[in-house]
This record gives C-alpha cells, sequence and structure tokens, in this order.
C-alpha cells in the first residue's frame, strides 16, 4: 500500500515540477481573472482565507451566496422586472408616437414651402408638442431606455456582484443564443429573453435552456421564424389587407404571372433553422446539410409571437404537418408543435452538439486553442450528464489543463473585461443614480441612442461619460452584436492598434474620475502609504492592479515617469497617471 | 504634436509624390449577401419576374421614374436606387459582373465570409487573409512600408487583413490619438509608449508600435482638417464616413495601399421590399456613398480602384415573407480610373428553373477568384498568386480583363 503511494507520487513528479507549476497565489488570481471579472483589492487574500476550494464550491452554486446589496442597486431600473406584455405597450406606443412625430415634421416642412402663417404655426406646435412629450417623460418610454437599462445591470452586476462565476456565465450564454436589441421589437423583448431565457438556465441542463432559447421571442424575432410558415391560402380578411398594402406601398410591384391564380400566402424561412444548428448547438460542421436546414425550418413553422403580449404562440394553422427528416431520423406526419420538441432532442443529444459547446465553453474559460483532451473529456462529461451545464462547467474549473502555466494570462481581455476588471482592481463601485450629472433617464436616453450608433460624435468629445458609453466606444456595445455568432471567444481578435489606444484612453478617463455612474477611492488605494515616497506608492499599485505581475520594463518606465518630476519636498506622485499607465499597461490587457 | 519625431521623419521620407502616386485598392464588404439581382436586375430575362411576384423592379419605363430599373446594356438594369453609380457606370469607370461570387456550398453567413476573405473555396487550413498576402505578395512595396499601408475602417481586423503584414484597425479616425490634454494626463503619452516598447509581450509590444507609429503619420497629416471635394456628399451614416476617412487618409499621402469598409444590412429574409422599401434603403446609401468618394478622389481615382464583395446572393424566387434566403452567385463591381468599366460581364446562367444552382439559386459563372486575381495582380502588381488563392488553379486567359494593366 506504502509502496503504491510512493510508486504513484514518483510517477505524478515528472509531469509536474514545482517550476512548472502555477504558485498558489496565482492561481487565485487566475480564477478570479477567468472565473470572474479580476480581483478587487483584498480578493486574493479573501479567497486565500476561505481556500480556494470553497470558493470554488461557493461559485458554483451561486444561490448560496448573498447578493442582495447588487440587487438594490438594480432596483432603480424598473423596465427589468416589467412584463412582457408592459414592455410591448410602451413599445408599440414609442413607435406610435415616433410615427407621429415624423408626421408633424414632414408637414412642417410642407408648410414651409407654402408659407402660410396659421397653418404653419399649427403644424409647428404639433410637431413641437410630439416633441415635447417624447423629452419629458422619458421614464414613461421604457422602450427608450430599457436597452440602457440592461446594459447598465451588466456591468453593475459584473463590477459588484459575488456571483462572479454566474455573471461570467450569463454572459457567455447570452453572447451564445445572441440577439441584437436593435432590430425591432428586441430592443424589449431582449430584457424577457436575458432574466427568463439566459439567467435561470446558467446551471441547468443545455436542453432546457435550448428549448427556452427556442420559444424566446426575442430569439423567434431576431432570427425571423416569427415569420416561418407552411405555404397555404390566405383567409379573406388578409386577402383584402395585402391589396390594400399592394396600393399604398410604392414600389410593390405588379404580378404578371399568378393573376388569377389563387394566391398562396406564408412561407419557409430558413434563417432560424440554419442558426440553431451552425451556432447553437451542432457547430457548423456538425455533420448537417441544406436539406436538413430545410426540413428543420418546416418542424418550425408556426412558431411565433404575439405582438401585443410579447409572448410565445404556437399557430397550428401555419404549421407544416407533413412527415420530416431530420438528421436521419424520421419524423411523423401530425406531429404539430411535438416537431420542435422532437427536433430539439435530436440537436440537444447529437455528440457534435457536446464538442461545440464544449469547445466554445473552454475557449472561454480555459484558451483560445484548448487542448483537444480536455474539449474531449469536458464533451464526454455533455454527453455523460445529458447536457448539465454546472458538471460540464465544473470538468473544465476542475482540469488540470486549466491551470497550465500556459493557460495562465493567455487570453486577451474582450472590451467588456478589460473596462470591468479595470473599474474593479482600482476598487471602483457603481453609482447608477450619481449625484453629479444628468438624470437617470435622460443618460440612459443617450445610451440607448449610442447602442444604435446616434449621436457619437458629441459623446466622444463629453467631459463626463458612462461605463456603458466607454464600453461602446471600445467596441462591444452590450446586447448589440448584429450578426447571430455574438462576439468572437477567440481573444486574439480583440488586439490592434486602434483598439489598444482606445483602451489608454479609457483608463486614463477611468484614473482621472471621468465617469459619472463610478466612484473611485483612489485614496484607498494608498492607505498607509506614504504619498512623497514614490518606490512605495509604486509598489504598492504593483500589488493592488497588476498583483505584483509587473515586468521590469514598465517598471523602468514607471520610474522615469514618477521620479523625473520629482525633484522637490513639495511636489507629490502623480498618483492617477500612475494608475492610467497601470491599468493600460500591457500586462493589464491579459488575464 | 504626439510621437517621437524620428517617426514623423520617417513618414515625410516615405511620402509619394500626389500625381506618381503608388496604386491604391479599395475593398468594400456588402455583409449578409446582397441581392444580386436586385442591384443589377436581369430585366429581360422573364424569368425573373416569374420568380418574384411582389418584390421585382418594374422593367425600365421610356421616362426614368423612380418605379423602373434604370437601363444599362438593354437586358441588365440598375436599381433606381442606385442611381448615383449610373453616371460613373456611362462614363466607363463601373465594371458589372453579374452570377459572381464563390464555388463553395456553403449558405453559412459566417463560413461564406471567412472562406471570401480568406480567399479559398472551403478550407479552413487558412487563416490569413487574402489582402494580406497580396501585400506580403508585392516586394517593392515592402521597401516604403508605412504604418497606414493597410487600413481597415473596423473595430476588429476584418480576416481579409489579418496575417503576417502589418495592418490597422481604425473605426474612426478622429478618435485615433491619446487624449492627454489634461492637466493630469499630460505627459502620459510617452509612458504608454515606453511601456509597450519595453513590454516582452510580443502580440502587445507589435500592436503598440503600429499604434504609436499611427498616430506620429496621422498627426503629420492634421485629420482635423477635411472637407471633401468636387461637391461629394457622403451619406451621414457609419458607412459614409468610413469611406470619407478613406479619402482623407488616401489625400493626405499617409502611404495607404489597401483599406477595407463594410455595410451591413444585406440579409433581407423579410419585406425585402421592390423599387422602394428596406433594400432601396441600403441601395442608397451604398451608391450614394462609393458615387461620393468616387467624386471627392477626383483625379487621385486614376491610381485607385475599388472592388465590392459579398459572400453570397440570395435565392432566385421569394421566400414566404417577401424576402430572399440564401442563395448562392450575386453581383461584384468595380470602379475606378484603371477600369475598363461601362459594361456588365460574366456570362448570364438564366434564372429557369434547370438553370439554377440546386434548383433555386443564380448559378455561378465567374469564380470571385478570377476578379480578385486580376486586380491584385494588374493593379497592384502581385507576384506568385498561388500563394495568395492557394488550391485554386489560375489561369490569366479566364480574366474579363477589368483593369488595364
Amino acid at each position: 500500500m506504502l509502496w503504491a503511494c510512493v510508486a504513484l507520487a514518483l510517477t505524478a513528479v515528472p509531469l509536474q515540477a514545482a517550476d512548472n507549476q502555477l504558485t498558489p497565489d496565482q492561481k487565485i488570481v487566475h480564477v478570479l481573472d477567468r472565473l470572474g471579472f479580476g480581483p478587487r483589492p483584498g480578493d486574493v487574500e479573501r479567497v486565500k482565507k476561505m481556500r480556494l476550494e470553497n470558493y470554488l464550491q461557493q461559485q458554483l452554486h451561486p444561490e448560496r451566496i448573498d447578493d442582495s446589496v447588487v440587487e438594490k442597486k438594480l432596483a432603480a431600473f424598473n423596465a427589468l422586472s416589467m412584463s412582457a406584455s408592459n414592455l410591448m405597450e410602451s413599445f408599440h406606443e414609442d413607435q406610435r408616437m415616433a410615427a407621429e412625430r415624423k408626421k408633424a415634421q414632414a408637414e412642417s416642412e410642407k408648410q414651409k414651402d407654402v408659407k402660410s402663417g396659421s397653418e404653419l404655426a399649427d403644424a409647428n406646435r404639433r410637431a413641437s408638442n410630439v416633441q415635447k412629450l417624447m423629452d419629458d417623460k422619458p421614464g414613461e418610454h421604457l422602450s427608450r431606455i430599457a436597452v440602457a437599462q440592461l446594459q447598465d445591470a451588466k456591468i453593475i452586476r459584473a463590477v459588484e456582484s459575488n456571483r462572479q462565476l454566474y455573471e461570467v456565465l450569463a454572459d457567455f450564454w447570452s453572447n451564445h443564443f445572441n440577439v441584437d436589441v436593435r432590430k425591432g421589437p428586441c430592443q424589449v423583448l431582449k430584457v424577457v429573453d436575458e432574466r427568463e431565457v439566459i439567467r435561470p438556465n446558467v446551471f441547468g441542463k443545455f436542453r432546457d435552456l435550448l428549448e427556452a432559447s427556442a420559444k424566446s421571442p426575442a430569439m423567434l424575432f431576431y432570427l425571423d421564424n416569427a415569420q416561418n410558415s407552411a405555404p397555404r391560402e390566405p383567409g379573406p380578411g388578409e386577402e383584402r389587407l395585402r391589396s390594400r398594402v399592394r396600393e399604398q406601398v410604392p414600389g410593390t410591384a405588379p404580378d404578371p404571372v399568378n393573376a388569377g391564380k389563387p394566391r398562396v400566402v406564408g412561407g419557409i424561412n430558413e434563417n432560424y433553422a440554419r442558426e440553431i444548428m451552425e451556432l447553437h448547438t451542432l457547430g457548423v460542421d456538425g455533420g448537417y446539410t441544406q436539406k436538413d436546414v430545410q426540413e428543420v425550418a418546416r418542424c418550425f413553422t408556426g412558431w411565433g409571437i404575439n405582438l401585443r403580449t410579447g409572448g410565445f404562440e404556437f399557430h397550428p394553422r401555419r404549421h407544416d404537418d407533413g412527415a420530416k427528416t431530420v438528421l436521419g431520423h424520421i419524423l411523423p406526419p401530425g406531429g404539430g408543435a411535438k416537431d420542435v420538441e422532437w427536433v430539439l432532442d435530436i440537436l440537444a443529444r447529437h455528440p457534435s452538439t457536446a464538442k461545440f459547446i464544449a469547445t466554445k465553453l473552454c475557449q472561454r474559460l480555459v484558451a483560445d486553442d484548448p487542448p483537444a483532451a480536455l474539449v474531449e473529456r469536458v464533451a464526454g462529461v455533455f454527453r455523460a450528464t445529458d447536457g448539465d451545464l454546472r458538471k460540464v462547467v465544473e470538468a473544465i474549473i476542475y482540469s488540470p489543463e486549466f491551470y497550465f502555466p500556459a493557460t495562465y494570462r493567455a487570453k486577451i481581455k474582450s472590451p467588456f473585461e478589460y473596462a470591468v476588471s479595470a473599474v474593479r482592481a482600482a476598487g471602483g463601485m457603481m453609482t447608477p443614480e450619481g449625484s453629479a450629472g444628468p438624470p437617470l433617464t435622460a443618460r440612459l436616453a443617450v445610451e440607448t441612442g449610442a447602442t444604435f450608433g446616434r449621436g457619437m460624435d458629441r459623446i466622444a468629445g463629453a467631459r463626463r461619460k458612462t461605463l456603458n458609453l466607454s464600453i461602446i466606444e471600445l467596441g462591444q456595445a452590450l446586447f448589440a452584436y448584429q450578426a447571430p455568432t455574438g462576439y468572437p471567444e477567440d481573444s486574439r481578435k480583440w488586439v490592434n492598434a486602434g483598439a489598444l489606444i482606445s483602451r489608454m484612453n479609457f483608463s486614463l478617463a477611468l484614473a482621472e474620475g471621468k465617469f459619472s455612474d463610478v466612484s473611485l477611492p483612489t485614496d484607498d488605494l494608498l492607505r498607509g502609504v506614504d504619498i512623497d515616497k514614490p518606490d512605495l506608492v509604486l509598489n504598492r499599485l504593483d500589488e493592488v492592479l497588476l498583483q505584483g505581475r509587473m515586468s521590469d520594463a514598465t517598471r523602468a518606465t514607471l520610474e522615469k515617469q514618477t521620479f523625473g518630476p520629482y525633484d522637490s519636498a513639495t511636489s507629490t506622485v502623480n498618483v492617477p497617471q500612475l494608475v492610467a499607465l497601470m491599468l493600460g499597461s500591457p500586462e493589464f490587457q491579459r488575464h | 504634436m504626439w510621437g517621437p519625431r524620428f517617426l514623423q521623419q520617417l513618414v515625410f521620407a516615405a511620402e509619394p509624390t500626389p500625381s506618381g502616386g503608388r496604386k491604391i485598392l479599395i475593398c468594400l464588404f456588402q455583409r449578409g449577401a446582397v441581392d444580386g439581382l436586385s442591384m443589377v436586375v436581369p430585366y429581360g430575362d422573364k424569368d425573373y419576374y416569374a420568380a418574384r411576384s411582389e418584390i421585382a423592379i418594374p422593367q425600365p419605363t421610356p421616362k426614368a421614374t423612380a418605379e423602373g430599373v434604370l437601363d444599362l446594356d438593354g437586358f441588365f438594369g440598375f436599381h433606381p436606387d442606385m442611381a448615383a453609380l449610373l453616371p460613373v457606370y456611362k462614363t466607363g469607370h463601373l465594371a458589372l459582373i453579374q452570377a459572381c461570387g464563390s464555388p463553395s456550398s456553403t449558405r453559412s453567413h459566417f463560413d461564406a465570409q471567412d472562406f471570401m476573405e480568406c480567399g479559398v473555396a472551403n478550407d479552413k487550413s487558412i487563416r490569413s487573409g487574402w489582402l494580406n498576402r497580396t501585400l506580403l505578395a508585392c516586394p517593392e512595396d515592402r521597401a516604403k512600408l508605412t504604418s497606414f499601408q493597410a487600413v481597415a475602417m473596423t473595430t476588429m481586423l476584418p480576416r481579409s487583413l489579418q496575417g503576417d503584414h502589418e495592418a490597422l484597425a481604425i473605426p474612426d479616425l478622429k478618435m485615433f490619438g491619446v487624449r492627454d490634454t489634461s492637466e493630469l494626463g499630460r505627459g502620459v503619452t510617452s509612458g504608454f509608449e515606453g511601456m509597450y516598447e519595453g513590454a516582452v509581450d510580443r502580440v502587445l509590444h507589435g500592436t503598440g508600435k503600429e499604434a504609436f507609429d499611427a498616430i506620429a503619420a496621422l498627426n503629420a497629416a492634421d485629420p482635423t482638417k477635411y472637407s471633401p471635394q468636387n461637391g461629394a456628399q457622403y451619406p451621414t451614416s457609419a458607412f459614409g464616413r468610413s469611406l470619407m476617412q478613406i479619402a482623407q487618409m488616401i489625400k493626405a499621402n499617409l502611404g495607404i495601399e489597401v483599406a477595407f469598409a463594410e455595410i451591413g444590412g444585406w440579409d433581407t429574409h423579410v419585406n425585402q421590399g421592390g423599387a422602394a422599401g428596406q433594400l432601396a434603403n441600403r441601395f442608397t446609401e451604398f451608391s450614394k456613398g462609393l458615387a461620393a468618394l468616387y467624386h471627392d478622389l477626383g483625379d487621385r481615382m486614376a491610381d485607385v480602384v475599388i472592388l465590392t464583395m459579398s459572400e453570397f446572393g440570395r435565392t432566385v424566387r421569394q421566400n414566404g415573407n417577401r424576402g430572399t434566403d440564401h442563395g448562392h452567385a450575386t453581383c461584384f463591381m468595380v470602379m475606378g480610373g484603371p477600369v475598363r468599366g461601362g459594361k456588365v460581364y460574366g456570362k448570364w446562367p438564366g434564372l429557369a428553373r434547370e438553370q439554377l444552382y440546386e434548383g433555386r439559386d443564380l448559378a455561378l459563372t465567374t469564380d470571385y477568384r478570377d476578379v480578385f486575381a486580376e486586380i491584385a495582380q494588374k493593379h497592384l502588381g502581385a507576384r506568385n498568386l498561388q500563394k495568395i488563392f492557394p488550391g485554386f488553379k489560375l489561369d490569366p486567359n479566364r480574366y474579363h480583363r477589368l483593369v488595364r494593366a
């Protein structure tokens, strides 16, 4: 027995030579970096005290972690708790008012040409009334600020939540099942998607998450499945509506060929069918064909949205009830809504799905090119547990590969990770209703506008801005990636000269206290350090901001920067500039 | 002024004379798969109208109205909202290649874009971009390398420009520089520069150097002052701004050789519209942007070729939502002084059912690589094209002869 232990120990040693391993402190930093948004001052000590193993277990069970302080901070974001139907009501109301304003403006333009005094005044008054309504009560027009509330809440949670792993994974899954809020009612429906589809299923079964997403009105609209319908003859009401559209919409072409024949409405839309296989489950090389895309699209016919309530609806009349063949499985005719259940079963349990999800998760948590053996093992856990996502994540973060020295600081931070980790490193806290600056609703409207690409010039020149605006400027507007791929998990895509300069500007703005919703206790960073002693200041900042990882080259530069102007007893170290330099340093770009 | 002095001097040394300037290629990617049949309409093909009862563009009318196509050659016509480019076509500076694209059968946007930007049909082992390899294949240009030789007006470097050759991604010139003018930030730029210069991190060291070199060059050119010439009016969109800033960099003689910009919104699955509507609005922005760039560059267009591309086309038949799904071949455009334009190139495959690719899509008669290769070779002077288009059997006899050598 004893002999066996010795033998085991001996064989184990050469594989894990001491100088080829992360130190216990490095392991903690690595966990805080990758399974969270980077350490805050004191975090390393805290984890060391409670032991890494306990910390990991806690993070895997976020329900055991109290997070009431953060949730309280989110209370001001009223859209986030609203029902789908209230959100949709607000959306339609805003659409109606926007149309009215446009009409009133057009009228006033027309009147300008005629120059009839009273009519002109009338039209102008109407235009400005509508404008006033929009400006005065932005809080009542939730769809204009729901997007910003969603983004701000995500940022606040990333910065302050104690459930760090949960927030990392919520970000991962939201990005995996990407929905662009800039597409129609997605600007309000994504609120529901995030709250009821993504967040509750982060540690659940993949099959449940997939079905929730397939039924999510935001997804159904974003990938056009709400429009996917079996071709059929129209009812009389539809026919009337159709001829009206034909008369009223300029540019609708005449119908030279089908005239006189019975008309057919509806038809297959392949968009969602393709992406659910390519991007959500099997992966592009997962072994499906164009024929499978068409068949899955037929299964999804009739899966739609009620645009009034913002709820999921199955329309049996629009469903193609014929037999289908999906990835070799024959689905009998007359399946109705069950067709999709079968499809989801097939996709969720397909070995390509296990491999694809394992690869993407390993890419996020371990390395841009994750070790094949690790991916294979993790995919095995996915298959063995029927896609239990907690078990899958566990398999990754308890793997030896996760702690390989080669994975340590191997990834470049995304803009979102970079901005949030910088605020955390400096001990910053979010003050969403910040005392300075414009009222909350007004700034949320600006943030939503910026997400839609409006007013960027003004924002670039603004003296103070919010963290959310700066993340938009860094190139990662949250919930607003146009293509269904989501932002890349391969972190190398974020490295380029322009992006680097933006990050330097970000760190400068942060250190100068230019973010209206971040409070930065710079004094706390240096508590107990004599601010007149540059070397001590440098050491402390290295320890707090960079966990003592400052390179010799960076130190040399910073010493020059610091000692240069330091020539008399009256001058002190330019601490904010040092903070800016460290948060913009090469060291801080990686995690 | 930011940046070290020696770099500024280097920039001036590399500055070409405005007249005998270097050749420039501007690539514009229409992401999302543009419906080539709506952009350059085969109004002479009766099957076109049969397949698209609600979204076809009517035949040209004797008096040009906003409703009908703008005739190009008696068979094809521009979408009415491409009107801004009609004069360029008539001047002979715009060539259209119909039924062009990739032979790849993928209908995945992302795979198809990746393949096209890598210059391959289906080979996933090629990771660098065709433009990047083209730059590597132009030996004499390597000698006069500047930071701005290859620039993408994007947040992330597009696949086309990824690879061993240096390339910049700049979403907006106005944001390019460290804002170190505050009391607190004074001198911070040299601090950043020092840290990246000394970084052992190979990737970040290299990127940092590119960044600071570019800042120095740009400042020497003073980008804040710019007004378009010849009455050019760019659309106020991000695409319009990208094109304007490309013109700006060209005129500032920063040594730009390859520029890249992109425009989205072509994935018209639903309510694509006909002569008016969603897609028409995209054409307005697209064509007005291109026309503005053409006019703004004026005489400089003698050295410029603009190449537009899209990952694939769209189904010939409209779908159930008055839109179109992912298809196969589409229409590419080549514009500029060296272009033999005023013509729609490419064999027309027809739109009858038996003529369609997989029974549903416009068939391919021009491999996109025959277009890219001709431009890389004749316009940019690239050698060893086999390295740019691996696995593709090149044959100059297949070239359409789109550009004058």
